[in-house]
């Protein structure tokens, strides 16, 4: 396959038969459409691209910028293809809440404005919120933005009314699936492909899946959210059903796992939804006795790579690493209580006639604008990882160790007794401690 | 009526709850003192101040709480504070005034906002700490001092303008505070005037319900701070304002399902769930939600002190990631947090009684009149949803329907509720409420926690009608005993007058 540019790349992407022993379906055949091929990552490519296309030659005349509400794949795509052609691309949201997105914006170039969060003391007559202010200035009669406007936008619906759609039709063979399950964010690909699929066979049954109220799934909004996207119209689903974030999750291990598809958290809801939805659909053709097989269809949005403080946060039980050696976690209370400790005026006089090695805990910010004379700064999480490997300092030097109030010095005092250390002491008290006894500190 | 009630409980902690079901003390005061009646509960803001001095401790940091006193007015809850370790935060040369005489000595007073002469004097000449918000405030101050010849004054610097780096926040303008940017003419000002000022530290308030962006503007403090220190001043402190929220709702489901339904009412797929379809902010375009829901977040699972943990535990993207609370205590800052409504969580209810309950023609909802003003309630002013709770006249089970059993034959119903003003406009909600039964004149509604934050903030004695009276209320053993009140005092609860 030889292109003459990446976004000829766009499109055409794998539709991928989910094994029947993973999903347990015995009279569908059910098939991910493999939208994180496209070459930005995500399903958004193929909308970005066909909405600023028309448009990316004429703004490059003048200094134009490229303008979007985006909270992820759309902004990253836009991203791309504004670079590409010599334009400049912002971000408008208060939806980007997954920090491994923001930062890949930053890095292809992207400027992010976030909307600010609600007002604590609300003055509910007020009517200029920061995204009117933000649709004014696009609308100023010297603007040179190109806004895609992709939750009104029709071109983001045709992307997948031409493309995507017939796509699916031409790899079953010329023939529509039974059903069609998507997530619902700008309901531009669920809209497009929707409509393409029923011009084939108006037979076709479609599930609109949305995120619960409560919950937070990227990309995907809840049923009041979608009531805000100008191309949502109920009328397109059959159905309209609800994800929450646990199971977008459950769904993309399945993908990841068992069926070697990397996708992230929508496409997991997608498949989630889909079996929830299909499982009945399944029993009712066994209970008929029918020869006939079904097949449905769902799209995998976009890759896990981007989501894994998202899951971490949601599910650290599957980030759990094997316990080390020599940890904190590791100490009883008794042997933390009982870790040897000195006092501030004890202390200032063993530094003068001992000379322990003083080791301050702290962050090197805080070590940096004030510290005990002579001390040297290793921090917390660095000890602990030095720890692992065994003793750090010979064990015939004094050790004194010092953090804010005692507490965490008195954990490592007793970690390195039981390592063998046989004159290690915390600071009681802490740096607070040596601070209100007057004790000088410095900044060299 | 409709499909199911949406109802919007009130949460309510356990002492809130027992006053509530103390109905005949609640009738007497009404009628003995007039209707609306506000009732606010003093020993509730020094356990709600505890819940704040628990997350310090967990933190380890030390520092102060400051009640910011614009919140309310209640002499009775200044005074309780009083008897704490509190602070209080003052925004006018009343409020000063104020919390003098309810015990509270200068050196746990901090002066905020905008200042006069008369105010910036009386700060000074008492020795409360001053938070200045801009060049010409120091310089205002710093002259006051030397021509009146006055003690040396604390002060902190209030910034604002905080930029995250790598995503610009779009904030809402604060017009409080110096710009960050401009901090450094800011500091050589304050060494100008090292002779009359001490520097104690920079504070910031910023007026939102983003995390993220109280993080940003914390990490902000923290690098003028080091700049402070690099100049060879010694700060010690930083205050963060408050605004920690606070949840008015016992459940979230009930809010989910309200909004969800307030959506589909403006889309036109189910009936107006306000009078006169008001869309709180949000409104229908060719099938198409517009606009922003102006509404509190009534239902907040974060907030309060739990607020603050969680903006103390937030990693310092900009400083290698640690805990914010982790950076505070090892930089060796005191933290000052000046929470207002979250102090006022649960301390108060209004009382208003029914005058009458009206049916319609067309058999909309109820139309309930109320003794009280909109302002008086306010809960439209601040938007805050929440269900006002039916104190009865008569219990069920007593006087007219012995025998039947408790609530018997309760139907829920849909009201509307009006003020007592002759204005159309006067509604003490323009949202239908749905309550568990028809409320009869005479009857109570009680409106939980609205005497804590919201009543001081609009009531008026338009058309000659009276503000609400005040009362302090706590409880000795299983009793609940009051005063109005001016009268109260720490003395007060264990004993009268001795
Ligand atoms: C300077 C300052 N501090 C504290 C507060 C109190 O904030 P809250 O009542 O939301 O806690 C305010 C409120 O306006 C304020 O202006």
């Amino acid at each position: 396959m030889r292109y003459d540019s990446i976004t000829d790349a766009i499109g055409n992407t794998p539709l991928v038969r989910i094994d029947p022993a993973v999903h347990g379906l015995r009279n569908i055949d059910l098939y991910a459409k493999l939208e994180l091929l496209n070459p930005f990552g995500s399903v958004k490519d193929r909308a970005a691209w066909n909405m600023a296309r028309p448009h990316l030659s004429a703004a490059a005349e003048g200094s134009g910028q490229v303008v979007e509400l985006s909270s992820g794949n759309t902004a990253k795509a836009l991203a791309v293809l504004a670079g590409m052609h010599g334009l400049t691309f912002k971000s408008v949201t208060n939806r980007m809440r997954i920090p491994e997105i923001k930062d890949l914006l930053l890095l292809l170039g992207a400027e992010i404005e976030e909307l600010p969060g609600q007002s604590e003391c609300l003055d509910p007559t007020a009517t200029d919120d920061p995204l009117t202010l933000f649709h004014r200035t696009l609308s100023e009669p010297d603007s040179t933005y190109l806004h895609t406007d992709q939750y009104f936008n029709p071109r983001n619906t045709e992307a997948h009314f031409t493309g995507t759609g017939p796509e699916i039709v031409k790899d079953l063979d010329g023939r529509a699936p039974n059903w069609f399950i998507a997530c619902v964010g700008t309901a531009g690909s669920s809209t497009g492909v929707a409509r393409a699929l029923r011009e084939h066979d108006p037979a076709v049954r479609v599930a609109g899946l949305v995120a619960a109220k409560s919950d937070f799934i990227p990309g995907i909004r809840t049923i009041d959210e979608a009531h805000e996207v100008g191309l949502f119209d109920p009328g397109t689903y059959d159905s309209i059903e609800t994800v929450s974030a646990d199971e977008a999750i459950e769904g993309m291990l399945t993908l990841n796992r068992r069926c070697g598809i990397l996708a992230g958290p929508t496409g997991g809801a997608a498949y989630f939804g889909a079996v929830r939805q299909l499982r009945a659909v399944d029993e009712e053709l066994a209970g008929e006795g029918s020869s006939d097989r079904q097949s449905a269809v769902f799209i995998v949005c976009d890759r896990v790579e981007s989501y894994l403080s998202y899951v971490r946060q949601r599910r650290p039980d599957l980030f759990g690493r094997p316990r080390r050696r020599n940890s904190p976690a590791d100490l009883s209370d008794a042997e933390i209580r009982t870790a040897p400790a000195i006092g501030v005026t004890d202390a200032q006089a063993w530094i003068a006639t001992g000379e322990p090695l003083v080791v301050d805990l702290r962050s090197p910010y805080a070590y940096a604008a004030l510290h005990i004379d002579g001390s040297v700064n290793i921090v917390e999480e660095l000890f602990e990882e030095l720890l692992h490997g065994g003793l750090p300092f010979s064990r015939n030097r004094p050790v004194l160790l010092a953090c804010p109030v005692g507490e965490k010095s008195a954990r490592y005092a007793a970690l390195l007794t039981r390592m063998g250390h046989p004159d290690v002491r915390s600071l009681t008290g802490g740096i607070i401690a040596w601070r209100d006894a007057g004790a000088p500190l410095v900044r060299d | 009526m409709g499909g199911q009630p949406l109802y919007l409980e009130p949460r309510l902690e356990p002492r809130l709850r027992s006053l509530l079901d103390a109905p005949a003390l609640l009738h007497t005061l009404t009628d003995a003192l007039g209707s609306p009646l506000n009732m606010v509960v003093p020993d509730q803001l020094a356990d709600n101040l505890q819940q704040f001095r628990s997350v310090y401790g967990t933190h380890h940091l030390s520092g102060q709480v400051y009640f910011a006193h614009k919140a309310n007015r209640s002499s009775a809850l200044l005074r309780r504070l009083a008897a704490t370790d509190a602070g209080v935060d003052v925004a006018s040369l009343a409020e000063l005034q104020h919390a003098l005489g309810a015990g509270l000595t200068p050196d746990r007073i901090a002066a905020t906002g905008p200042k006069n002469p008369e105010f910036l004097w009386l700060a000074a000449r008492t020795s409360v700490t001053v938070s200045l918000d801009t060049r010409g405030e120091l310089e205002q101050l710093a002259t006051l001092v030397r021509k009146h010849a006055l003690p040396r004054v604390r002060i902190l610097l209030r910034l604002s303008g905080f930029e995250a780096s790598g995503v610009r926040v779009l904030s809402r303008r604060s017009r409080f505070g110096t710009a960050v940017g401009e901090s450094g003419p800011l500091l050589e000002d304050v060494e100008r005037h090292a002779d009359v000022v001490d520097l104690v530290g920079v504070a910031y308030h910023l007026d939102t319900t983003s995390l993220t962006e109280k993080a940003t503007a914390l990490e902000g403090c923290l690098r003028v701070l080091e700049e402070c220190r690099s100049r060879g001043l010694r700060p010690r402190a930083v205050d963060i304002g408050g605004g920690f929220g606070v949840n008015y709702l016992a459940h979230g489901g009930q809010w989910e399902q309200y909004t969800t339904g307030l959506t589909e009412a403006v889309l036109g797929s189910r009936p107006p769930l306000t009078y006169g379809g008001h869309g709180y902010g949000l409104r229908n375009e060719a099938g198409t939600l517009r606009g922003t829901l102006g509404l509190y977040p009534a239902h907040r699972p974060v907030a309060g002190a739990r607020y603050l943990d969680e903006l103390l535990s937030h990693p310092a993207a900009s400083l290698g990631g640690r805990p914010l609370a982790a950076l505070l205590l090892e930089h060796l800052y005191d933290l000052h947090t000046e929470p207002g409504r979250a102090l006022l969580d649960q301390c108060g209810l209004t009382l208003t009684k029914v005058l009458e309950v009206r049916g319609q023609e067309s058999g909309g909802p109820l139309l309930v009149r109320l003794a009280a003003k909109a302002d008086d309630v306010a809960l439209e002013e601040h938007g805050v949803l929440m269900d006002p709770v039916v104190v009865p006249r008569h219990p069920p089970g007593t006087g007219a329907d012995v025998g039947a059993g408790p609530d018997a034959g309760a139907e829920p119903v849909a009201v509307h509720l009006f003020g007592s003003l002759c204005l159309e406009s006067d509604l003490i909600t323009r949202r239908t409420v749905f309550l568990p039964r028809r409320p009869e004149p005479g009857d109570l509604l009680a409106f939980a926690n609205t005497a804590g934050y919201c009543m001081d903030f609009h009531a008026t004695r338009a058309q000659h009608q009276p503000s609400a009276r005040k009362v302090a209320a706590w409880q000795e053993g299983d009793t609940w005993r009051w005063c109005l009140d001016d009268q109260y005092w720490p003395t007060t609860p264990v004993g009268g007058a001795q």
